[in-house]
């Protein structure tokens, strides 16, 4: 299988996973969001250009095949796939503790950008309820499974880069 | 020299189409959200690739939720049994009082002629095999799509209530958005015969689990606990359809208008299967049947008069 084949089934399958079997363990409809850990992982292992690249393709699936308002995802995660990418070059692909930590950070990041369209498209909410309600049940489970979805990226990186080398 | 010149270039140019594209995804939320824009073949496309995978592993998903269940289930039984039997002694009186009211409603009927017109819908079951994992919109996928004859717009239900409608139908699975969703609003009344008082149910961005009944008027009879069905106005819900009950009541911002806050009829938390409505009608009215007599103390329905002694007359 090419490079973008393995790529593409990590992220069908992590997408998958997502929205068919973590919905089973969901705290008021939230679950883990595995496409923005994909993306941030992705985008410290790879830099900025392929980070960005990441966070477009992770968004526009989310957007394509949930139905939510179109474009938000893929506008955020390639922005955030962006900013992640910039501090490839100054962390260590084996140090693990920035960029799983790192998720928690973007993951509040992407909530404040959403709410803050959802604010533009003319919708009112009360933020502090809101963030009680959405970001912390969220940022508990990123960080639960931030460490899981960076190893299987870095393992991928890992194989993808020897083939490479090869 | 040149290289460093060539990658300035590239980098530039990188730089302009990343601005590009943040500037027309940005134009592109907006337009979509007015519903000037759609991207229904792409969008199609990906769910015919995703929803063969989805439906494998919400079928995984259904057996170990089986599996952790009939656990569950086992280790409760004996306080189950308990309660289970508590509670078939309340429904017998309650049975009772059921017959009653039912025997009550009939003779009412026939007194003011009152047609009853029962709805009839034509069903078609699915099953959740996807969700979002985010609560700005609220958003589920169904494994039927217009192979099965679901279009779009049309109600989806559960036998506690309402769900929500079918915002896009693709071959094999369809989206569905609940009535959780900030986007949706369905056209309500008040069930109670005393208010009849009608509203719009909306998702809440503050809490999602549960919907908001706005454009109540201030003095208008709503009460906590009131029951809320669907309208039937706007032509997309039928009349009559359980979308929850009134959980509390609050000023609207303006202060001329209250809220009722809603604890929807459906566990949303726990949706597997829902039904599709492709069709609703009004169901023509059963023939009138004679009810059954006990064999030799007939009478005739006509006159009132006993058959045996009509056939005595006859004989003499």
């Amino acid at each position: 299988m090419s490079n973008f084949g393995k790529l593409a089934a990590l992220v069908v399958a992590l997408y998958v996973l997502q929205t068919s079997f973590f919905p089973l363990i969901a705290y008021h409809g939230i679950s883990p969001n595995f496409m923005l850990l994909l993306t941030t992982s992705f985008a410290f292992l790879q830099g900025m250009e392929k980070g960005t690249l990441m966070g477009f393709a992770t968004g526009l699936l989310t957007d394509l095949a949930t139905g939510t308002f179109f474009g938000v995802h893929a506008f955020t995660y390639m922005l955030l796939g962006n900013l992640c990418g910039r501090f490839a070059n100054r962390v260590y692909k084996e140090q693990f503790f920035l960029p799983v930590f790192a998720s928690l950070g973007i993951t509040a990041l992407n909530y404040f950008i959403l709410a803050l369209l959802m604010v533009l498209l003319g919708y009112r909410f009360n933020p502090i309820s809101n963030v009680q309600v959405m970001l912390l049940p969220m940022l508990i489970y990123q960080l639960a499974f931030a460490y899981p979805v960076h190893f299987l990226t870095y393992q991928l990186d890992k194989k993808l880069s020897t083939k490479e080398t090869n | 020299m040149s290289n460093r010149v060539r990658r300035d270039k590239e980098d530039g140019r990188k730089g302009w189409a990343m601005v590009f594209v943040v500037v027309s995804l940005f134009c592109i939320i907006f337009f979509a959200a007015r519903g000037r824009f759609q991207a229904p073949v792409s969008s199609q496309a990906v769910s015919l690739v995703l929803s063969p995978f989805q439906q494998a592993t919400d079928w995984v998903a259904n057996e170990i939720r089986y599996v952790t269940s009939v656990v569950w289930e086992v280790s409760t039984l004996y306080e189950q049994n308990k309660m289970l039997r508590n509670e078939v002694e309340q429904l017998r009186g309650i049975n009772l009082q059921a017959n009653e009211a039912l025997a009550e409603n009939e003779r009412l009927r026939t007194m003011i002629g009152y047609q009853h017109s029962a709805r009839q819908f034509d069903l078609v079951a699915a099953r959740v095999i996807g969700r979002e994992s985010e609560t700005w919109s609220s958003m589920i996928v169904i494994d039927r799509g217009t192979l099965n004859g679901i279009q779009n717009d049309m109600p989806v239900v559960t036998p506690q209530g309402l769900v929500g409608r079918v915002v896009e139908a693709g071959p094999n699975s369809s989206k569905v958005q609940l009535i959780l969703d900030p986007r949706s609003s369905v056209g309500t009344i008040v069930q109670r015969a005393e208010s009849r008082v009608t509203g719009i149910v909306q998702g809440d961005m503050d809490n999602p689990t549960m919907p908001q009944m706005v454009n109540i008027p201030k003095n208008a009879d709503v009460v906590e606990g009131d029951v809320i069905v669907t309208s039937g106005f706007g032509g997309i819900y039928p009349k009559g359809i359980i979308v929850g009950l009134v959980s509390s009541l609050k000023n609207d911002d303006g202060g001329l208008l209250k809220i009722g806050v809603l604890e929807s009829a459906v566990d949303f938390q726990k949706l597997e299967d829902v039904m599709v409505i492709t069709a609703s009608r009004e169901a023509p009215p059963e023939p009138i049947k004679p009810p059954v007599q006990t064999p030799g103390t007939e009478t005739d329905p006509v006159t009132g008069e006993r058959i045996a002694d009509q056939k005595a007359e006859g004989q003499k």
